[in-house]
């Protein structure tokens, strides 16, 4: 927002407040000079205001800020009521407000017999040095004014407001009926709706309130006699028929961070005073002074051991309430040290001690606070969940994937296929971008998948990624959200000119699921054949630890691949909470000394029968001394019947307490590979 | 390969010092030839000291020829000459099984200078990597680290924020709202900032707190250098009794100090947040120049955080008293950090995911 040097110095008695000076003083209190032109009294100030300081939008409550930050007297200027001719304003229109939650105050004068002509040149100046280009006398009376003192105002052309049963030309501030118009300043017809509070004569709307006045009523070449209105209007009743009609003006601007109910006659009458300077004519004699619901005053108890106690620094009292007088504040010391503050009516921010510690201390300055730390302090919880989003990281960077991070919400046509990863419905933003950012994802995968097209595209094709985060879903109307480990792997695994590189496979995928089980001290999981919609069928599988699915793995499925663009590619997605991470040990047992020995058994059998089927016959009924059951090799082809395999078992035996005799363990051996034999459909080598 | 046999139609040694002599040549001769190799030295060996045909057993037999009184003087220079033979061939035999081995390591070896084998190098994502330093300051100092919902009531992110029921963040223009949800304070919305988890958090808990929340957030702007509808914040909250502006200020030079820079300083200017009374803009003066570059826009200071004490209304409606106890909030944009840190010339980079960006080293 722009502000005029020279204009400010109308508030500031004495010489021009230095240019660098007022600039550092400004931003020193919270209203933050980002930029300025030209010198001297022609200079301009960008100034960036906070919202909750609409009175600090215009000249004289900017000076008002500038005169207490350097510490120099503000002096308003005195309006004098104009000059009133003999005709009553009464008896040349009448003011309803027929909606009093919404409009505490409607203040109007009538002027007749002007000619419409430029505004001076002073007001030009002033107007163009914000950046307005001036339009004509009336219309850049009340943009002065508005820049002036920051109470909106608008100008009818008497002669076009429709007469009611009086015969006078009425005003009713109401909400709008259904279906009604109203073509606006801008020339766009608008459709009203009962929320919209509009200005309207006997027939018809003929103004948004604090938005924007309407086309026909508006003042022309031609017009000779003017209603001037300065009203306030309640701030959220104009933002949001501002919002619903997709408006933003100077006006609504103002009013919808709140404006001076108290103010609206002085602006009325400074605007009268450069309408007749500008365009003759003769006042109305009075004003119209409609009163809806008024807005309570607010008097605040500030106690200064409180604000001692609050900063962490001693400001002595009179200057508490030096400042606060400066501000416009009323100071009356209540009790000794309690000081009684009634807060002027255009401060709509200031509610509470809090904010009139906040006064006081941007005045005296943030640099001056010390700088101290509150008390040490154990920390005494932490956070679990987050702890194992952690450990999870690392361990997947550990095991070479690189870390990704992907949009929570993906196109509904992107997540449908993979819905199933979640109970209930993925939540769906109402109000979206667009695609692809309607639907909060089913598992982070899917924004994986983008990231994977994004390098295929750019021809880097080899790829691990993972990402650790949420998946997202709606429970009977609640959010549930699901930590969740993801990855992606595509393209060539361990490229090295020395020998040929593989292709990424699914045991790829179950491997780096189990590294991160392994990495959290979990029992390996198993992998149990399932059918998912998104996965290969005969390539994808559950996650299984503690008899419950903790997650998926498997190959893309082929229509999946070819949509994405990544042919192959291998994913898959674990509940971080579903792993069974295991209470550190609190004691740990040396390791056998001795060493302990493996035999291979070799097993034909039909390809349907599955490993885990295998291992189970090893196990079952094995003696404790029995360590571990490996695949050492598996072999399809040449020397096998169709339809079958041929695996090689390696099966250890160890002992912590003595060495294992060469018979006991081929005792093991025969009496493991008789349990094979028994395995409908399995042949075991040297066996019959 | 060279050869040790004697030349062909070459008289045996009758004499030890005939053989001396046939010796000292035929090994000057495999020496000029080049190194020996094992086999070589064997050859030797057998020629020389071969129990049937060996020179020197050879030369042994003549002792039934040599007369009477010479017989122990030939006999004990041929046993001289054995001990000298074997005493060299061992040598000759040490040398060239050094030298078949130092060959075979020579078969062996490779070119260095081609590519390794390198294991796969995984790496983090910079906000994971830029999100913990500032989690480890802050630790430091005390804090714990809290967590919250991402999908969130309009109660949690604004209404219990003291954000009036009126004011322009809660409009759907900033916020995306989720379909099905509930009405008004019930509203499921996506957090727009990590302030909703200092609620949780004081719901959930007494003062003394001093939690840390790390997040996603969402708001409704459009992708461009600087934007990102998704983006992640990271929020501290200090509740206890005493605790003053003071102690904000002080913090927040404690972390712009151990996080940019032990000359790092820290300048607080009033604004305006909500939940906050009253709100600070924090800068940090620019670890980066010394008299204004482009990153602190020729300021010397650089904006990172929002702060402020947090309001009475916020600490109530907590069930906190806020006449008893006091606390400070504050929150920076960790995308943001890590631009600054690392120079990312746009936001997309962090959500695009392209290999070549994330395969840097970012700490
Ligand atoms: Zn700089």
């Amino acid at each position: 927002m722009k502000f005029r040097l020279e204009w400010l110095g109308q508030y500031l008695p004495g010489d021009l407040p230095d240019l660098a000076t007022l600039r550092r003083r400004l931003t020193d209190v919270g209203f933050i000079v980002e930029g300025t032109e030209g010198e001297g009294k022609d200079a301009v100030l960008e100034v960036e205001l906070t919202a909750n300081r609409p009175d600090g939008m215009n000249h004289r409550g900017l000076a008002r800020e500038a005169a207490c930050a350097l510490g120099r007297p503000f002096r308003d200027v005195p309006v004098p009521a104009p000059a009133e001719g003999a005709a009553a304003v009464s008896s040349l229109a009448t003011v309803t407000i027929a909606a009093p939650e919404l409009c505490s105050r409607y203040s109007a004068r009538v002027v007749e017999g002007i000619r419409v002509r430029e505004a001076s040149a002073r007001v030009q100046v002033r107007l163009r040095a914000l950046g307005m280009n001036p339009i004509s006398a009336p219309v850049d009376a009340t943009n002065h004014v508005l820049w002036d003192l920051g109470q909106p105002l608008h100008a009818f052309d008497l002669e076009t407001l429709a007469k009611g049963p009086d015969g006078l030309p009425a005003i009713v501030v109401r909400l709008a009926r259904a279906g009604e118009t109203l073509v606006t300043l801008d020339g766009v017809e608008r459709t009203l709706t009962p929320e919209d509070l509009v200005i309207a004569d006997a027939e018809r709307p003929v103004a948004l309130a604090g938005v924007m006045g309407g086309l026909e009523t508006a003042i022309t070449p031609s017009t000779t006699r003017v209603l001037l209105e300065s009203a306030h209007f309640n701030a959220t009743a104009v933002r949001k028929t501002a919002r619903r009609h997709g408006m933003h003006t100077d006006a609504s601007h103002r009013f919808e961070r709140g404006t001076d109910p108290e103010t609206t006659v002085e602006a009325l009458d400074r605007v009268t005073e450069l309408l007749l300077a500008d365009c003759g004519g003769t006042v109305a004699r009075g004003v119209i002074d409609a009163l809806g619901t008024p807005r309570p005053r607010q008097t605040v108890t500030l106690r200064h051991a409180r604000l001692v106690s609050f900063l962490g620094m001693e400001v002595p009292l009179p200057r508490c309430a030096e400042i606060l007088s400066s501000l416009a504040f009323g100071v009356r010391e209540a009790a000794p040290g309690v000081l009684e503050v009634s807060v002027p009516t255009w401060r709509v921010d200031v509610e509470q001690e809090c904010d009139l510690i906040e006064e006081v201390i941007r005045v005296v300055g943030y640099s001056s606070l010390p700088e101290t730390l509150p008390h040490a302090y154990n920390p005494t919880w932490s956070e679990p969940t987050l702890a194992r989003e952690e450990r999870a990281r690392d361990l997947f960077a550990a095991a070479g994937f690189a870390e990704a991070c992907t949009y929570s919400f993906v196109s509904a046509e992107e997540n449908s296929p993979f819905a199933s990863c979640v109970d209930g419905t993925p939540p769906v933003v109402s109000n979206a971008l667009g695609e692809p950012f309607t639907t909060m994802r089913s598992t982070p995968v899917v924004g994986l998948l983008r990231a994977a097209r994004h390098n295929v595209r750019r021809g880097l094709g080899d790829l691990a990624l993972f990402e650790v985060g949420r998946s997202y879903a709606l429970v009977e109307g609640r959010p549930v959200e699901s930590r969740r480990a993801a990855i992606l792997l595509r393209g060539r695994r361990g490229v090295h000119w020395a020998a040929e590189a593989r292709p990424a496979d699914f045991y790829d995928g179950s491997g780096a699921v189990a590294a991160l089980f392994a990495g959290f001290g979990a029992p390996a999981p198993a992998f149990r054949p399932a059918a998912l919609p998104f996965l290969a069928p005969g390539r994808s599988a559950e996650v299984v630890a503690d008899g419950k699915v903790a997650g998926w793995v498997g190959v893309l499925a082929g229509p999946l691949g070819a949509t994405w663009d990544l042919g192959e590619a291998v994913v898959a997605d674990v509940e971080l909470a579903a792993i069974p991470v295991p209470s550190p040990p609190s004691s740990v047992e040396m390791p056998s000394r001795f060493p302990g020995s493996g035999v291979d058994l070799t097993v034909t059998h039909p390809i349907a029968l599955s490993w885990d089927t295998l291992v189970a016959a090893v196990r079952t009924g094995a003696p404790a001394e029995l360590l571990s059951v490996e695949a050492k090799y598996l072999w399809r082809g040449a020397g096998v019947p169709e339809g079958h395999v041929k695996t090689t078992l390696t099966v250890a035996f160890g002992s912590a307490e003595r060495s294992l005799e060469r018979d006991e363990i081929n005792r093991w051996r025969d009496e493991a590979a008789r349990r094979l034999l028994a395995v409908p459909g399995a042949a075991v080598d040297g066996i019959s | 390969m060279s050869s040790t046999r004697p030349e062909a139609g070459g008289a045996a040694p009758v004499s030890v010092e005939e053989a001396r002599g046939l010796l000292d040549a035929e090994l000057a001769a495999a020496a000029g030839r080049g190194g020996l190799l094992p086999g070589d030295v064997h050859e030797l060996k057998v020629r020389w000291l071969g129990k049937k045909q060996g020179v020197v057993t050879t030369l042994l037999a003549r002792l039934k020829e040599v007369p009477k009184e010479e017989k122990a003087a030939f006999g004990a220079g041929v046993n001289a000459l054995k001990q000298e033979v074997e005493a060299r061939l061992d040598v000759l035999e040490a040398e060239a099984s050094a030298r078949a081995a130092a060959l075979a390591e020579a078969a062996k070896a490779v070119d260095v200078t081609l590519p390794p084998r390198v294991p796969p190098v995984g790496r983090l994502h910079p906000l994971t990597v830029v999100r913990r330093r500032i989690e480890h300051v802050f630790r430091g100092l005390g804090y714990e680290v809290a967590d919250g919902p991402e999908i969130e009531t309009d109660w949690y992110n604004f209404e219990s924020l003291n954000f009036a029921p009126d004011h322009p963040a809660r409009d759907s223009v900033d916020t995306f709202f989720i379909e099905g949800g509930g009405t008004g304070r019930d509203a499921l919305l996506l957090r727009t900032h990590t302030s909703p988890v200092q609620m949780r958090t004081m719901e959930g808990r007494r003062p003394p707190i001093r939690v840390l929340c790390p997040g996603r957030v969402y708001r409704k702007d459009d992708i461009d250098p600087r934007h990102s509808p998704v983006f992640h914040q990271m929020e501290g909250l200090v509740v206890d009794e005493g605790i003053t502006f003071a102690h904000l200020r002080g913090t927040l030079s404690a972390f712009a100090k151990s996080f940019f820079g032990g000359r790092a300083e820290v300048r607080l200017a009033p604004t305006f947040f909500p939940f906050v009374e009253p709100g600070v803009d924090c800068a940090v003066s620019c670890v980066f120049c010394e008299t204004g570059c482009r990153i602190c826009s020729y300021s010397g200071w650089i904006e990172i955080m929002g702060a402020g004490m947090v309001h009475p209304n916020v600490l109530a409606n907590a069930g906190i008293d806020p006449e008893r106890y006091t606390g400070f909030a504050f929150g920076m944009g960790i995308d943001r950090i890590a631009m600054l840190l690392h120079g990312i010339p746009a936001l997309r980079l962090l959500f695009e995911n392209d290999v070549r960006f994330l395969d840097r080293t970012w700490s």
